[in-house]
């Protein structure tokens, strides 16, 4: 240590630039069955784990049961009115594990350089999705004149399956090509309900999100891992997330021909078939086909889909194995790694498909491994598990257009400038 | 050749080339067709192989989930069988039940009732997944159709919502009840004591029970009915022990109060006889003193009758001193006023001084006397004078009960430390019933013998006293008509 007084100055001044001009991160979580008293666990490893640097954003993952407004307030009270982001699920990811019960923050101390703005778009049932998410894209960019725009991160309601227009709107005020990452958040099947985390708000059948500027460093990759199997079929007559034909038949005539069943039986059997083997869409020039799950079939033998597909699109049949999925995760985090460049990862956003979770049973942290083997033990990690997830295609050049997606694994890497 | 003629030539040859390149097109038309139709064949046959692979896969994906949930719900069983098992307290045994137990098995709602016979309704032991209110309301509605239930425990079948047993509720009024969308009801039977059952469901649509779900319940059904016979067992033991401590605590503080009690009385009985012993000694002492004097004929000559009569009242007189001697002994040993001081002592020096000392008595009634004493027995510790008493006392009454021509042994063996000795006589016996008694105070065992052999019954009493103050053990082997044998323990030097 220096004598000089002088010096002193100086290095405490320099040691305030680096702290005022650095990221800080830090994760909290807990399985304490008390709400409030799990909240309060998991806030206090997070608020240690910062190192008195003042938290400017948290960003909460809960499973269903934490989602009541005293949960919210005790938050409130303990980190003060600092913006928080957040979703219900029935799953959550930390470092320490998968989770299906439990409370996790991931506090952010940011730099002064960094710029970011939250919001959220309530009462969507009422609401076209389209005009919803024009909504939140304005009001995303309030405050944001003159600021450089790098990324937005969206939350939606499970039960909004017309997340292609969501996406449409967001990018029509947002830009086309603006990076979009983000989730549906998932139920446990049980209440078919999902709650949007927004300050002190919990929020249903809304998408919150969180607009971010100036100086911010990101990655992030998008992989599912099913292979294309069998002839190309054409979408021959469709309308959103309904197809109606394909090659000129009715829609599950597809599924009745693959699976040798006629549609109650496949009806019973629906979320297997689905998740198993969805339908790709063909898009040119890319290496995944973009899958969609079927969540029902129509009495006239239509198939609706999570997400929209378009009429004339090519699609196939998908199938994938255990080892195509975890190959596709590790592209994924490659792609995201990548695509951060030389940066310090500071933290990871996962969102991966519920569909996954689902497949991979008893084994279900597989993933979380391979992703702690790309980005390594200690980067703090929180995420979710989601019923479809938005992210641009082609990552790797940057500005790629953002498509809704399902079944896959979307990982977000946040690093230093 | 005109050139008229040239041109049709000409005309016609190029028709013939032409002729011929649209022939040999139309073939490879023909050929390419044919390869179209032998790739859209393939493609067709592709597809439907394409077909067969997602249905074998579907298939496989299907078993592997069943694997996977059969090894995830055995993993459970395990896990929940050893907390179960250990556990002896009825309501511990359902607290053991977790929300991630029953979700590892594939449900996420759980409950469990115990029918309660003296009551005469089902009592709630269990809820997850529900809230108090739910749960207290199901209770109500399960309790308002307790006779389904009650027949379901009696029939000992699983209700499930892909089997219902037959005068059971239907699925749909189960499901309405418990709020769920599939369920295993299972019955918790147990040997002894109430039984119940538990219910396991789940609201999620696209769950089905499937048999191996069944399987796994009742299994677990099986363990809550064995642990809690388990618990009932140890709680009626653990009753019956502590009942058992109170009464074996009462008792004991009954037996403290009686020993105390006996104590002082026996204090104050060594106290009385202490002080009335050197009350009586004193004025036995002046007694002998002038009987002394007397016959020393010191006052003059005595007649005859005189003399006699005052030689009886001098013997009787040492009987006297001999008898309160006894008594003070006893009376000290058991105050503790005596301090027994141990020494290294020779068995055979012992025996042999006792011999001494009543060889005259042995000579005249012609008893034999002989002693064993092995080589590794012959070294006591003790207190020299309280020994010898003990010899002279126990000699001195074989002596006594011992007809002519009669035999005395001593012998003794050494085991750990420990000395016994055993002084064996041929002499009359001591009857069965007087065995016990014999080393009680002023006992003498009732027959002609004792009336002609004196004694003040206060010997074996003062010999065992000296035995018990060495920390040794005194006792008898007697037969009558055959003679006795006294044996006692000594430490080894």
């Amino acid at each position: 240590m220096t004598r000089n007084p002088q010096a002193r100055i100086l290095l405490t001044l320099l040691y305030l630039r680096y702290i005022l001009n650095s990221m800080n991160v830090s994760l909290g979580f807990s399985q304490l069955k008390d709400p409030t008293l799990a909240a309060n666990e998991a806030i206090g490893q997070a608020i240690i784990g910062l190192r008195n640097t003042p938290a400017t954003l948290a960003f909460i993952f809960t499973s269903i049961e934490f989602a009541h407004p005293l949960v919210l307030r005790a938050v409130n009270n303990l980190l003060g009115e600092i913006p928080i982001l957040g979703c219900s699920s029935f799953g959550i990811m930390t470092n320490q594990g998968v989770f299906k019960h439990g409370f996790a923050i991931l506090l952010l101390s940011l730099s002064q350089q960094t710029f970011f703005n939250v919001a959220a778009v309530k009462d969507m049932d009422k609401k076209s999705p389209l005009l919803s998410g024009k909504e939140l894209g304005d009001k995303l960019l309030f405050g944001f004149k003159n600021v450089p725009r790098s990324l937005s991160i969206i939350l939606s309601d499970k039960l909004i399956t017309s997340g292609t227009h969501l996406i449409d709107g967001l990018q029509g005020s947002l830009g086309k090509s603006f990076p979009l990452i983000g989730a549906s958040a998932s139920d446990n099947f049980e209440n078919h309900k999902t709650y949007q985390y927004l300050n002190k708000e919990i929020l249903t059948e809304s998408c919150s999100g969180i607009l971010f500027g100036g100086k911010f460093n990101f990655g992030f990759g998008i992989k599912h891992g099913w292979k294309a199997l069998g002839k190309m079929r054409y979408v021959t007559s469709s309308s959103g997330n309904v197809i109606k034909e394909i090659n000129g038949l009715a829609a599950v005539k597809l599924y009745e021909d693959y699976f040798a069943k006629n549609t109650l039986d496949l009806a019973k059997e629906l979320r297997r078939i689905s998740i198993y083997y969805p339908l790709g869409v063909y898009l040119p020039g890319e290496k995944e086909y973009l899958l969609r799950n079927i969540i029902s079939i129509k009495d006239d033998g239509s198939l609706i889909t999570q997400g929209d597909i378009p009429q004339n699109s090519k699609i196939r049949l998908m199938i994938s194995t255990e080892e195509s999925r975890l190959a596709a995760t590790v592209a994924a985090c490659e792609d995201a790694k990548r695509n951060l460049g030389t940066g310090k990862i500071k933290f990871l956003i996962v969102f991966d498909s519920a569909a996954r979770f689902s497949i991979l049973g008893r084994q279900n942290d597989m993933e979380l491994c391979v992703i702690k083997e790309v980005f390594g033990e200690n980067t703090p990690l929180i995420g979710i598990f989601t019923n479809g997830e938005q992210a641009p295609l082609k990552s790797i050049n940057y500005l790629g257009r953002t498509y809704f997606h399902n079944q896959s694994i979307n990982i977000l890497a946040i690093g230093e400038q | 050749m005109t050139p008229f003629a040239f041109f049709c030539i000409g005309l016609l040859f190029a028709i013939a080339i032409l002729g011929i390149s649209l022939l040999n097109k139309v073939q490879r038309l023909k050929e390419l067709g044919d390869k179209v139709t032998a790739l859209n064949f393939s493609l067709e046959e592709m597809d439907e192989q394409a077909k067969l692979i997602i249905r074998t896969d579907m298939e496989l994906n299907k078993a592997h989930e069943e694997l996977d949930k059969k090894i995830s719900g055995l993993d459970t069983l395990q896990k929940l069988s050893r907390e179960i098992s250990t556990t002896l307290e009825e309501k511990q045994i359902f607290k053991k039940i977790n929300n991630q137990y029953v979700e590892e098995l594939g449900f996420e709602k759980s409950l469990a009732f115990l029918w309660k016979t003296l009551e005469r309704e089902f009592h709630l032991y269990l809820y997850l997944g529900y809230s108090q209110d739910e749960s207290l309301k199901i209770k109500a509605a399960i309790n308002a159709n307790k006779d389904y239930f009650l027949d379901l425990i009696k029939s000992g079948s699983t209700a499930s919502s892909e089997f219902i047993p037959e005068g059971t509720l239907s699925k749909n009024k189960i499901n309405q009840l418990f709020l769920v969308h599939s369920f295993i009801i299972c019955p918790v039977l147990a040997q002894e004591g109430d039984q119940g059952f538990i219910f396991v469901g789940t609201q999620n649509v696209e769950t089905s029970v499937t048999k191996g779900d069944q399987e796994f319940i009742s299994i677990l059904a099986n363990q809550i009915g064995q642990t809690l016979d388990n618990a009932r067992l140890f709680e009626k033991t653990w009753r019956s022990q502590q009942e058992l401590e109170i009464k074996v605590e009462e008792r004991t503080r009954q037996l403290t109060g009686a020993l105390e009690e006996v104590k002082k009385i026996s204090k104050r009985k060594s106290d009385f006889i202490s002080s009335v012993s050197h009350e009586i000694r004193t004025p036995l002492t002046s007694i002998k003193g002038y009987a002394a004097i007397l016959l020393a004929s010191k006052l003059g000559a005595l007649p005859e009758e005189i003399r006699s009569r005052l030689e009886k009242i001098n013997r009787h007189s040492d009987e006297l001193v001999h008898m309160v001697n006894d008594l003070l002994d006893i009376s000290r040993i058991e105050s503790g006023k005596v301090e027994i001081k141990k020494e290294t002592l020779s068995l055979r020096i012992i025996v042999e001084k006792i011999a001494d000392l009543f060889s005259e008595q042995l000579k005249t009634k012609n008893i034999s006397f002989s002693s064993n004493l092995p080589e590794d027995c012959r070294e006591i510790l003790a207190d020299r004078s309280q020994i010898e008493r003990v010899f002279i006392n126990l000699v001195g009454n074989a002596l006594k009960f011992t007809p002519q021509n009669g035999k005395i042994d001593i012998s003794a063996n050494c085991a750990n430390k420990i000395i016994q000795i055993d002084v064996k006589d041929t002499g009359f016996g001591i009857p069965q019933d007087a065995q016990e008694s014999i080393f009680e105070e002023f006992f003498r065992v009732d027959n002609t013998i004792n009336q002609e052999v004196k004694g003040t019954g206060l010997g074996l009493t003062l010999v065992k006293h000296i035995i018990e103050a060495h920390q040794g053990k005194i006792w008898v082997k007697s037969k009558v008509g055959e003679g006795s044998t006294f044996s006692f323990t000594l430490n080894a030097a």
